[in-house]
C-alpha cells in the first residue's frame, strides 16, 4: 500500500474508504457471478482514481465521493442486479 | 397573367445580358408549369438579397461558467461566446441552443419544453435566477451577458446541478391528497370554485429551484430547512379543501424549528420566481396557520384544566 495508510487517516481518507466498503458489501448481496464483476469495476475505479488524482485536490475528491454515494445508492436497490462498464474511446 | 410572365421573361433575357439576374427559372426545376409560383419564389429570392444586404450582425457576448468533471485539475471559468442576434431568437435558451450547434457542442446544460413549464433550463443570468426559456436576451452589446449555474449547487458539469436534494425535500412533505373521506357520487372529490380560487398562485410551481437556490437560508442550511418551493407545495396541500389531514400536515412541518421557521422573511424567492408565484407570502400563511392552532390548542388546555381547577378548589 501506499505511505498515506499510516496509523492516522484523515477524514476524507475515511470517507473514501467507507465508501469502498459499501460498495463491497452491496455487492456480497447480489450473485456470485455479477458480484466478480462488480468487485472488479469497483476496485480497479478505486484503485485509477488513487493513482491520478492528486491527494490534494479535495474539491475533485468530494465530487468523486457525492458521485459514488449516489451510484452506490443506486446498486443497493434490491432491482440492480450487477454493474458494467463501456470504455471511452 | 400569362402576359406579365412573359414580360417578365423577355426583361429577363434582357437582364441577363447585363449579367444581373440569375437563371431564376433553373433555380426551380420543381416549379416547371407553375407561373404563379415561380413568381412568388422569384420575388422571394430578391428579396432576400435585399434583407441580406440591409441586416447587420449584432454580435452581443455571453461568459458561460464551464466545468468538465473529466478533467480534475480544471478549475471553473468563464467562456466567452459571441452570437449574431440577428440570428438567434429571442430568449437565452435560443442563444445557448445555437452556441452548442455551432460553436461549441461540449456545453451542457438542461432544458426541455422552451416555454416555461418544465422548470428544467433553471439557471442564474445576469445574476438573478430564471428559467433560460423564459428570459429575453438583453440587446445591449456593450455589456456581456454572464450566465451560470444555481448558486451554491453542487455542479455536475457546466450548468448541469445536482437537485436531487431538492426533489427529496419535495418529496418528503408529501404531496398528495390525504383524505378519509368517501367521494360524494362516489368519482370524484367536489370543491367549490371559491375553494379553487385558493389554489391558484400555489399549483402554477414548476419545481424550477429557482427560489429555493436564491434564499440564503437555504445555502446555510440545506439539509435542514426545506426551502421556499417545498414550501409552497405545502402550504399547497394544506389549504386543499378537499385534503382532510391538516393538522397532521402542519404537525409534520413544525415538528422541528428548522423545517418551516428557518425562514426569515428575506423574499429573494418571490422576486426571483419566474412564474411571479409567491412563495414568501405562503410560508408567512402557515406560519399564521400554525400560531392559530398552536393557540387553539392552549385555549382547550386552558378551558379543561381551568374546569378541573374548579372542581378540585370545591
Amino acid at each position: 500500500m501506499g505511505a498515506s495508510r499510516g496509523p492516522r487517516l484523515s477524514g476524507l481518507q475515511k470517507q473514501v474508504l467507507s465508501l469502498y466498503r459499501g460498495f463491497l458489501r452491496a455487492a456480497r448481496c447480489k450473485s456470485a457471478e455479477d458480484r466478480r464483476q462488480i468487485e472488479s469495476i469497483v476496485s480497479a475505479e478505486f484503485r485509477q482514481n488513487s493513482n491520478q488524482v492528486d491527494r490534494k485536490n479535495f474539491v475533485y475528491i468530494e465530487y468523486l465521493l457525492r458521485r459514488g454515494k449516489k451510484q452506490l445508492e443506486q446498486l443497493q436497490s434490491p432491482n440492480t442486479e450487477s454493474l458494467s462498464q463501456t470504455k471511452q474511446s | 397573367m400569362l402576359r406579365s410572365s412573359f414580360l417578365r421573361r423577355g426583361y429577363n433575357k434582357v437582364a441577363g445580358v447585363f449579367g444581373r439576374a440569375e437563371a431564376k427559372k433553373q433555380d426551380f426545376p420543381v416549379l416547371e408549369g407553375h407561373p404563379a409560383a415561380q413568381e412568388s419564389a422569384e420575388v422571394a429570392l430578391e428579396s432576400r438579397v435585399t434583407v441580406q444586404d440591409n441586416v447587420k450582425k449584432v454580435m452581443k457576448e455571453f461568459r458561460i461558467y464551464r466545468w468538465n468533471p473529466d478533467r480534475p485539475d480544471s478549475k471553473p471559468f468563464l467562456q466567452s461566446y459571441h452570437v449574431d442576434l440577428s440570428e438567434c431568437g429571442p430568449m437565452v435558451l435560443d442563444a445557448l441552443q445555437k452556441i452548442k450547434a455551432e460553436t461549441d457542442s461540449s456545453l451542457s446544460y438542461r432544458r426541455s419544453c422552451r416555454e416555461g413549464i418544465c422548470g428544467s433550463c433553471a439557471m442564474n443570468i445576469g445574476g438573478t435566477n430564471t428559467v433560460a426559456c423564459l428570459k429575453p436576451i438583453d440587446g445591449d452589446t456593450s455589456k456581456p451577458t454572464i450566465i451560470t449555474p444555481l448558486p451554491h449547487m453542487f455542479v455536475i458539469k457546466d450548468l448541469v446541478v445536482d437537485l436531487t436534494n431538492f426533489y427529496q425535500q419535495y418529496k418528503s412533505i408529501e404531496p398528495w391528497l390525504k383524505t378519509n373521506m368517501v367521494p360524494k357520487d362516489g368519482r370524484e372529490y367536489g370543491q367549490s370554485p371559491a375553494d379553487r380560487k385558493k389554489l391558484d398562485g400555489l399549483y402554477e410551481c414548476i419545481l424550477c429551484a429557482c427560489c429555493t437556490t436564491s434564499c440564503p437560508s437555504y445555502w446555510w442550511n440545506p439539509e435542514e430547512y426545506l426551502g421556499p418551493a417545498a414550501l409552497l407545495h405545502a402550504y399547497r396541500w394544506i389549504c386543499d379543501s378537499r385534503d382532510e389531514l391538516t393538522e397532521e400536515r402542519l404537525q409534520a412541518l413544525t415538528e422541528d424549528e428548522r423545517k418551516l421557521y428557518r425562514c426569515r422573511a428575506i423574499k429573494n424567492c418571490t422576486a426571483t420566481c419566474p412564474k411571479g408565484l409567491d412563495p414568501a407570502d405562503a410560508i408567512h400563511k402557515m406560519k399564521t396557520k400554525h400560531i392559530w392552532f398552536l393557540s387553539l390548542w392552549k385555549w382547550l388546555k386552558a378551558c379543561s384544566s381551568g374546569s378541573n381547577l374548579i372542581q378540585n378548589a370545591t
